[in-house]
């Protein structure tokens, strides 16, 4: 009972602790599974080749080619965001945002992937990333973004 | 030609640190910062807030003069219990002690001794912002003549004088503004608690060193005003009396009050020194605060 008394005093505290926790532990469990899946669908996909390079390797060869594009939009969670507010106090690396990003841009480029592979490709050329901000500048919004991989899938003709 | 991509290195892009170990660094770096912050804004604003002339003073103590007539319970000009004296009345009674002992003193330039009534059981008194000064009922009724409450309400005034309660919420407004740089919603809630507590007298306890400044002036006051120091140590026993002694240990720890023994003492010397009349003649209170007093031997 004096629990429960103490938790409507402190409401908004209470209130705070549990989404901080709730942030902290679901999102890591997810994030784990996340960069599990990435690892696994890496090397799943290791047969697709990509390249940053404009043009394939083979040029002489002519090419079919088609643009394939991977996208992902992720949040952050509450722990993440939190976290990230002190740091901004002092600077310094968001190593929270910093996972995240790596897990979209991976993600992104798996899915990139699998396009060409359905698309029958195993060569992308001239991938390039683009990223957007969700939330743009808006005060206390949880960050959320959009990563997309781009490249020309080519095949010899 | 041969190709390969290769799975990329999971160390160099994000870390692999335990993301508390960071969120507690950041975490406690931020309290300790702020508690630091927090002593050093309130010592000095609370001087600065001292050296500020009275007059910025007025304008804030202007709302507290208006919360006390507005929330106290003698709003109504109306007598708590039939047959008993109305609160303008006391309050005119009250003021009629306070104004002889406020010309002993050296008042901020502009400010003046505005004495209050409450209608509360508690024996205590308070001095807040804006030479306010609430004497409650509890305390009225437990004192043995006027001179021992012409004491308390000198004591209350040397606070004013001194300016004390300026100087409290000088601390009080520094710490809201470093709070403000976690949460303005603390922020706000700190500068609001800080004028309506000035109001209440809840937050306004002074240092040893305060008290015991006032005590001085106080008696001083006292002394020109009566030619002896007789009354002003009588409250102290009916203080230790009014609070249970389980309760007086902790009195003892937490109130920034020097012990009441202490006071005694001190005051007892300080007569001594000063080669003033220990006692004299003691005034009975007047007509209206001792019907009041009467009021309550009946219940």
């Amino acid at each position: 009972m004096e629990i429960l008394y103490f938790a409507l005093d402190y409401f908004e505290l209470v209130l705070f602790l549990v989404l901080l926790s709730i942030g902290f532990f679901v999102g890591r469990i997810l994030e784990q599974k996340h960069f599990k899946s990435i690892r696994q669908r890496e090397r799943e996909s290791k047969n697709i080749l990509v390249f940053a390079a404009r043009f394939p390797p083979n040029l002489a060869q002519p090419q079919d080619c088609t643009l394939v594009c991977g996208q992902v939009v992720i949040s952050s969670d509450y722990f993440k965001q939190f976290v990230a507010g002190l740091r901004s106090l002092v600077g310094g690396r968001f190593r929270g945002y910093e996972s995240l990003f790596d897990r979209a841009r991976r993600e992104a480029v798996l899915r990139m992937k699998d396009e060409a592979r359905n698309k029958g490709y195993k060569m992308i050329v001239n991938v390039r990333f683009e990223t957007t901000s969700l939330t743009g500048g808006r005060q206390g919004a949880l960050p959320s973004f959009e990563v997309v991989a781009y490249g020309t899938a080519v095949r010899p003709r | 030609m041969e190709f390969e991509n290769r799975t990329p290195d999971e160390h160099v892009n994000y870390s692999t640190e335990h993301p508390l170990k960071e969120f507690a660094w950041l975490l406690g770096g931020l309290m300790v910062a702020l508690v630091a912050l927090s002593f050093l804004v309130g010592a000095f604003a609370g001087e600065v807030a001292s050296w500020l002339p009275y007059r910025y003073e007025a304008a804030v103590a202007e709302q507290v003069d208006m919360q006390l007539k507005g929330n106290a319970p003698d709003a109504p000009n109306e007598p708590a219990a039939p047959g008993e004296p109305t609160p303008a009345a006391i309050r005119k009674a009250l003021d009629r002690i306070a104004q002889p002992l406020a010309a002993h003193m050296r008042l901020p330039e502009g400010m003046q001794i505005k004495v209050h009534y409450n209608n509360s059981e508690m024996v205590n008194a308070f001095a807040t912002l804006g030479g306010n000064i609430v004497i409650m009922r509890g305390l009225i009724e437990a004192v043995p003549d006027e001179n021992t409450l012409a004491m308390v309400i000198a004591h209350e005034i040397a606070h004013a004088a001194e300016r004390h309660p300026v100087k409290h919420l000088g601390r009080a407004v520094g710490i809201g503004i470093v709070l403000s740089v976690v949460s303005a919603e603390a922020a706000r809630t700190a500068a609001a608690t800080a004028t309506n507590l000035a109001a209440t007298g809840t937050l306004l306890t002074f240092s040893r060193q305060q008290e015991r400044e006032a005590d001085t002036i106080g008696l001083d006051a006292l002394v020109k005003q009566y030619g002896h120091a007789g009354g002003a140590t009588a409250l102290f026993p009916l203080l230790e009396a009014s609070h249970p002694p389980e309760h007086r240990a902790r009195l003892t720890i937490l109130s920034t009050h020097p012990h009441a023994a202490d006071r005694v003492t001190e005051l007892n010397t300080l007569v001594a020194a000063r080669g003033w009349q220990a006692d004299g003649m003691r005034i009975p209170l007047s007509p209206t605060l001792a019907a009041l007093q009467q009021r309550a031997r009946k219940r």
